[in-house]
């Protein structure tokens, strides 16, 4: 698909492919923009909540996928193999 | 005796028509029991996952057929996600089978394909919620009064007071924090 025929919205963006987990960025966006509308008593400190909730998320992703990657790439290497 | 009145006057009431409208647009159950903020605000953050969706994984991202149990958590966006799904069957799908090369080229497969399932998916999960609160939606939140952790953590700091003094002071706190949805 040439770029001529593209259609935002309707044809898949294919940049995604290469960076597709800065989509986690907007995506913790959306969810804490929704999530705080809902919870908070009174809006005087809404995006500032939202804020702290979205770098909450990201960071907690990172974290896990710090961790996953150190077992898949150290722990799981050092396992005994049975050759039985 | 009194107590036990005034808890049960506090319990938040059914709204059907709020959660059906907040299920039919998001926000709209919101703005619908006066909380005109809360429910723009919601209506701002779905559209924005909808939208950030489609615009990665493109009209593909919503699929009744080939993505059936991601559908029926999009499904909880609204009839949004079923008009996405008809765009969908008849704009890039109808009439081509899966092999043909202008199909392959159109449709969404892969990381933008996962990703825009994703957000409009979860956009779904997160307007379930948003719909429960609409029909449960207890009014002394909007009026600024903080949950009973955070009352009880108040209290526990303050000097013991009377109970007269207590009505005088959630009343002072409604009427500062009211005007906000009016």
């Amino acid at each position: 698909m040439s770029m001529l025929s593209y259609i935002p919205f309707v044809y898949p963006l294919q940049s995604v492919y290469a960076w597709w987990y800065v989509l986690l960025i907007p995506l913790a966006l959306g969810i804490s923009v929704v999530w705080k509308a809902i919870r908070v008593p009174d809006f005087n400190d809404y995006w500032r909540q939202v804020v702290a909730m979205t770098i909450q998320i990201v960071l907690a992703m990172i974290g896990l996928a710090l961790l996953l990657a150190l077992f898949v790439q150290v722990v799981i290497p050092r396992l005994p193999v049975d050759m039985s | 005796m009194t107590s036990d009145v005034s808890d049960t006057s506090t319990q938040p009431e059914l709204r059907p028509l709020a959660g059906i409208l907040a299920w039919a647009w998001p926000g709209l159950g919101h703005i619908s029991i006066g909380q005109k903020r809360r429910g723009v605000l919601i209506m701002a953050g779905m559209l924005f996952m909808i939208l950030t969706g489609l615009f990665a994984g493109g009209l593909d991202s919503v699929d009744r057929r080939e993505d059936r149990l991601w559908f029926i958590a999009q499904a909880g966006c609204g009839p949004v996600a079923f008009v996405l799904d008809i765009a969908n069957q008849s704009m890039l799908k109808a009439g081509r089978p899966p092999t043909d090369p202008a199909r392959l080229n159109t449709v969404s497969m892969g990381r933008p394909n996962e990703m825009g399932t994703l957000f409009i998916a979860l956009a779904g999960l997160m307007n379930v919620i948003v719909v429960l609160d609409a029909a449960f939606f207890d009014p002394k939140r909007s009026a600024g009064e903080a949950p009973e952790r955070m009352r009880r953590r108040r209290s526990d700091r303050r000097p013991a007071k009377t109970p007269d003094d207590d009505t005088s002071d959630n009343q002072t706190e409604s009427n500062e924090a009211a005007p906000d949805d009016a």
